[in-house]
């Protein structure tokens, strides 16, 4: 069936995520440590929004040292009057007055006295120490610019990079020349946030055997999805898995930013050079011989089936409003794979696009 | 400035592209088969002020939205034809739907409905893009040539001899073109067109024309076919001629990659396509066409539609304007030393002219006779993929 | 709002009469072809016309036999290869940008100064029909520009109709872009995979609505009673290949046979384009 016309859906289209959302939300800001129990935080509104009753409910039921004071505010909303406490990030103080306005529309978090609000979706605001998958959209004289789908470009300069020649060494005027050789426009890298601007752009570092340019493999961007969103910031965002009917090994990239990397796993020069039992020096001299490389290595139909397949379990993932991390992509992947097998066209069927996906995230949020 | 955009991949993602479509059968990156469809959401009628509108959305996020409205224009009377004066008018055939009569008639004293390529204006909005962008001028041009090729949609805007429908069709993406708009907003025109209603003409020959105002009783610009059940039972009121089937044009984008055939590519698909072509195809069941009768008559007993060929247009795809990648060999950055000079320009020189395998080149060149042969009559095959989305398309209700 | 301080002519389109001067319904000319169905008009190819640009051609069809058919006369100038505005994106490859234009005075009804979306529309075909003959990465950095004016379209004055003829007329205009750019190229120096020339070929109907349509190349749209499809390709000779395919009309998609030779015909149009072009190029440097 080469086309599938659906009937509309009554309010949003697709790719709407309102369903679901909630282990997100759960996840993420169970990782904010909120330590004061003080009130104060307006959690009284007449609008009925079911995230808001359920991230309530989860708030009753924690301990108190743990709160979670969340709620859904929009912009112009009081959240709170009383002078004690400090605003932070999406909210401003109206003159003349001490109480706390919203100006966003998103869920309040604490931090000791400060009250800051996340927006519900918004590009990403990088932070330090994130690892993020970028691409190089311009080279200057020594830095380059990497989109990383934040407000502002992040700056990759010269001087954090792994410069080729074996061991770490200040860079030259003839590397300056021939920066495009390194990355050029179009290319992908994955990095880590070194330093933040004052105006939310972000510098980048690639000085690590596990950054540089990548290869072999396929690109995905999660955007839209508010505060890192789809993907959210969690303990391993990269993680080699082994892939099903003889793929291989596969390489995930999470970016922090939303931009994901799935691609065939290569030994690292690492593990290259100690089981050659090579030296340090071999060790660099072979780090720069594959990481400003564009060539891809002979990658097998097998292994590119099972990509394909784990880039649909990501975008299924995110049309569906679930969240993007190592465990529901895992967890995912194992889900399609035996779904593969039941269906009428065979293990090789990776489509999961429309009604599959949507059976793909019924199963996952069932389980 | 092309005629698809340009998408900033890296020369790494061009190459795995590269070489997971060239497999047989390829390795879409969404895992589609090479003639699958994007799911899409359609729907029509939602614009109570119009003629007719649909709206589509893909399920990337792609959403277009089509208004069709029409008004009563005089028609430019030009010298040499028959000059019509409103004494001399009278028919008394003219009843707005007379396509039987018009047939009837086409032996006798020639055809006497006409239609212009000016009754029929297109304009297509796409955000991000200005007014007068070519891209924009070449995809209106595309569309409406489709529409237009044939010279018979216009004459179903005839109203009389003085007076004739005057169509508007506004097509606007709503969302970023996220991938290359053509299949999306051809399909939402197609539904738009097959949910446009003019109102009942009351008057008779030649005069001033005036409507009934019950809009019940309009009829379909593109009368429903009695044979197609699931939506007649809803429409059978306002069809009077059970024979004509014909349908809007739809306009489809193919592209080939090596030896296959891939449909309704994405923006990644798109970089790496050796050639891209947009088929516009109709299909219709009418014996009013002077060439082909022995064939349609064939067609429609072998139990089908007979397809028309409108247009075909060349894309041109964004892979020529793709970076190449660089092998090996000629990077400085690989390898712990710098090659010297002239030998990196010699090695340089050879990559240029041999491909290596797992790095991207830009393609060069056209595409053979036998590859563009090939895609048109992958598309136009019968039973196959136009069949199927017209079969698709006709399912969609008409609200 | 009508505007009061003139005198306003009637509301509505109208066109100005044409008187007949004799017992005439008829044609003054014969319609018909002159020419075999297989024979392109003569041509007339040279370089080097306007020596201020890097590179230019002047490109003219044979008038027609019949006196007030005007056959089709472009020029091309060719700016560049020349380096990118400071404020453009970096490109590994040379920037095209095409440029079509008809005189005001070019076709019976004028054109204004601005480029319509018909002219856009060929600008884009050119476009595309140039991209797969230049080479575009000797050339990175660096932009070029080509600018076609049409002097004077393939028209007869004496058409009354204008239904279609347009559209056909453009294919023919077209095809003849795409020659003159490739002669204006070469002569710039910018490095070319193939010679590129177009051509255009007709499925035309010639004696009433039930005769049998012939292929003709190289059509006239005033020589005959009803253009059913035509097709304009750009084609390069020695790589055997296809560049821009542009195919109009209404055919039955089960009689594939016809549209192949449809475009077969087309191909054997842009090679007689070609000659030309090759004469033309090896003359100059004679």
């Amino acid at each position: 069936m080469p086309i599938t016309i659906l009937p509309p859906r009554s309010s949003r289209p697709i790719n709407s995520n309102n369903n679901s959302r909630l282990p997100q939300e759960d996840a993420s800001s169970s990782e904010e440590s909120d330590s004061d129990s003080g009130g104060g935080v307006d959690l009284d509104g007449d609008v009925p929004m079911r995230p808001r009753q359920q991230v309530r409910t989860t708030f009753q039921a924690r301990p108190p040292p743990r709160d979670l004071a969340s709620a859904v505010v929009t912009p112009g909303e009081v959240i709170t009057d009383d002078p004690q406490w400090m605003r932070g990030h999406g909210t401003y103080v109206a003159p003349q007055t001490t109480a706390i306005v919203s100006s966003v529309a998103g869920t309040v978090t604490r931090t000791n006295k400060l009250l800051s609000v996340r927006p519900l979706r918004a590009r990403y605001t990088p932070e330090v120490g994130d690892l993020v998958v970028g691409r190089v959209v311009e080279v200057q004289a020594r830095r380059w610019r990497v989109d990383v789908g934040s407000t502002q470009l992040a700056a990759l300069p010269l001087s954090a990079i792994n410069l080729p020649g074996g061991i770490l060494r200040k860079r030259t005027e003839t590397d300056e020349l021939q920066i495009r050789t390194f990355f050029a426009e179009g290319d992908l890298v994955v990095a880590e946030v070194q330093q933040l601007f004052g105006d939310g752009g972000a510098v980048l570092h690639t000085r690590s055997l596990k950054y540089g340019k990548l290869r072999n493999g396929v690109f995905v961007a999660v955007s839209g999805m508010g505060g890192g969103g789809g993907v959210v910031r969690s303990r391993r965002q990269v993680w080699t898995m082994d892939a099903a009917n003889g793929g291989g090994q596969v390489d995930v990239v999470l970016g922090v930013n939303g931009y994901v990397w799935i691609s065939k796993h290569v030994e690292t020069p690492e593990a290259e050079a100690t089981a050659a039992g090579g030296s340090i020096t071999n060790m660099e001299e072979s780090l720069s011989a594959t990481v400003y490389s564009s060539q891809n290595d002979r990658i097998e139909v097998e292994t590119m089936r099972e990509i394909a397949r784990l880039r649909g379990v990501v975008m299924a993932l995110v049309e569906n409003g679930l969240r993007v991390d190592e465990e529901m992509v895992i967890k995912g992947y194992h889900e399609a794979v035996e779904m593969a097998m039941v269906s009428p066209e065979g293990p090789d069927d990776i489509y999961l696009g429309g009604e599959k996906g949507q059976q793909l995230a019924a199963a996952l949020t069932g389980a | 400035m092309a005629s698809s955009q340009h998408v900033l991949l890296s020369p790494a993602e061009l190459a795995y592209l590269h070489a997971s479509l060239s497999l047989t059968p390829p390795i879409r990156p969404d895992g589609r088969s090479p003639t699958q469809f994007r799911p899409l959401v359609a729907e029509t009628g939602i614009l109570p002020g119009t003629n007719g509108s649909a709206r589509i959305c893909f399920a990337d996020g792609t959403e277009a939205i089509v208004g069709v409205k029409a008004e009563v224009e005089r028609t430019a009377q030009r010298p040499g034809e028959e000059t019509v004066f409103l004494e001399e008018g009278g028919g008394g055939d003219g009843d707005g739907d007379d396509d039987d009569d018009e047939e009837g008639e086409t032996g006798a004293q020639g055809d006497r409905r006409k239609g212009e390529a000016s009754w029929v204006e297109m304009t297509v909005e796409i955000p991000g893009l200005r007014d007068d962008d070519s891209g924009t001028a070449f995809l209106s041009a595309m569309l409406s040539e489709a529409l237009l090729a044939d010279g018979e949609f216009v004459k179903r805007l005839w109203i009389n001899r003085r007076f004739h429908w005057k169509l508007y069709l506004d097509i606007i993406l709503i969302s970023p073109p996220l991938s290359y708009p053509l299949p999306l907003l051809s399909l939402t025109t197609h539904l738009a067109l097959l949910s446009t209603r003019l109102p009942r003409l009351k008057s008779e020959g030649d005069e001033d024309p005036f409507f009934d105002d019950d809009w019940a009783a309009a009829p379909y610009l593109f009368p429903r076919s009695s044979s197609s059940s699931a939506t007649a039972a809803t429409n059978t009121t306002a069809t009077k001629q059970p024979a004509t089937a014909t349908r809007p044009p739809i306009t489809l984008l193919v592209m080939a990659f090596g030896n296959n055939i891939i449909f309704d590519p994405s923006k990644e698909e798109l970089a790496v396509a050796d050639v891209a072509l947009a088929v516009s195809v109709t299909s219709s069941n009418s014996s009013s066409n002077s060439s082909g009768d022995g064939e349609n008559d064939e067609a429609a007993s072998a139990g089908g539609r007979s397809l028309r060929l409108l247009s075909i247009r060349t894309i041109d795809p964004p892979s020529r304007l793709t970076p190449p990648g660089v092998p090996n060999a000629a990077n400085a950055a690989y390898g712990a030393a710098a090659a010297l000079g002239t030998q990196k320009m010699l090695e340089a020189r050879t990559a240029e002219t041999e491909a290596v395998e797992g790095v991207w080149r830009a393609p060069r060149g056209g595409a053979k006779r036998m590859v563009l042969g090939a895609l048109v009559q992958k598309t136009l095959e019968r039973g196959g993929v136009v069949d199927e989305v017209l079969d698709a398309l006709e399912g969609v209700d008409l609200g | 709002m009508t505007d009061r301080r003139r005198i306003n002519g009637p509301a509505g389109a109208t066109i100005p009469p044409i008187f007949d001067d004799q017992e005439s319904q008829e044609p003054k000319y014969s319609k018909g072809r002159s020419r075999a169905p297989n024979a392109s008009r003569k041509m007339y190819l040279k370089t080097g016309v306007t020596p201020s640009a890097s590179g230019s051609a002047y490109l003219e069809i044979e008038t027609s036999a019949t006196p007030d058919v005007s056959g089709l006369k472009l020029s091309c100038s060719v700016h560049g290869p020349r380096s990118l505005p400071r404020s453009a994106p970096f490109s590994p490859h040379i920037v095209l940008s095409t440029h079509v234009k008809y005189a005001p005075f070019a076709t019976k009804q004028r054109r204004g100064y601005l480029r319509d979306p018909s002219e856009r529309d060929l600008s884009i075909h050119l476009e595309t029909a140039l991209r797969g003959a230049i080479i575009a990465d000797r050339w990175p950095k660096s932009g070029v520009d080509i600018i076609i004016s049409i002097i004077e379209g393939d028209q007869d004055r004496e058409a009354s109709k204008l239904q279609g003829d347009e559209v056909w007329d453009m294919m023919n205009a077209l095809s003849g872009c795409i020659t003159v750019a490739a002669a204006a190229l070469a002569d710039a120096g910018i490095d070319c995979v193939d010679t590129i020339a177009g051509g255009v070929a007709a499925l035309v109907q010639d004696a009433g609505d039930d005769s049998t349509p012939s292929i003709v190349i190289d059509p006239l749209p005033s020589d005959h009673e009803k253009v059913l499809a035509a097709c304009c390709i750009a084609y390069m000779p020695t790589r055997d290949e296809v560049t821009n395919l542009w195919f109009r009309g209404d055919l039955p998609a089960s009689d594939m046979d016809l549209y192949t030779t449809l475009v077969e015909k087309g191909i054997q149009a842009s090679k007689n384009a070609n000659r030309v072009l090759v004469n033309c190029l090896s003359e100059t440097l004679e």
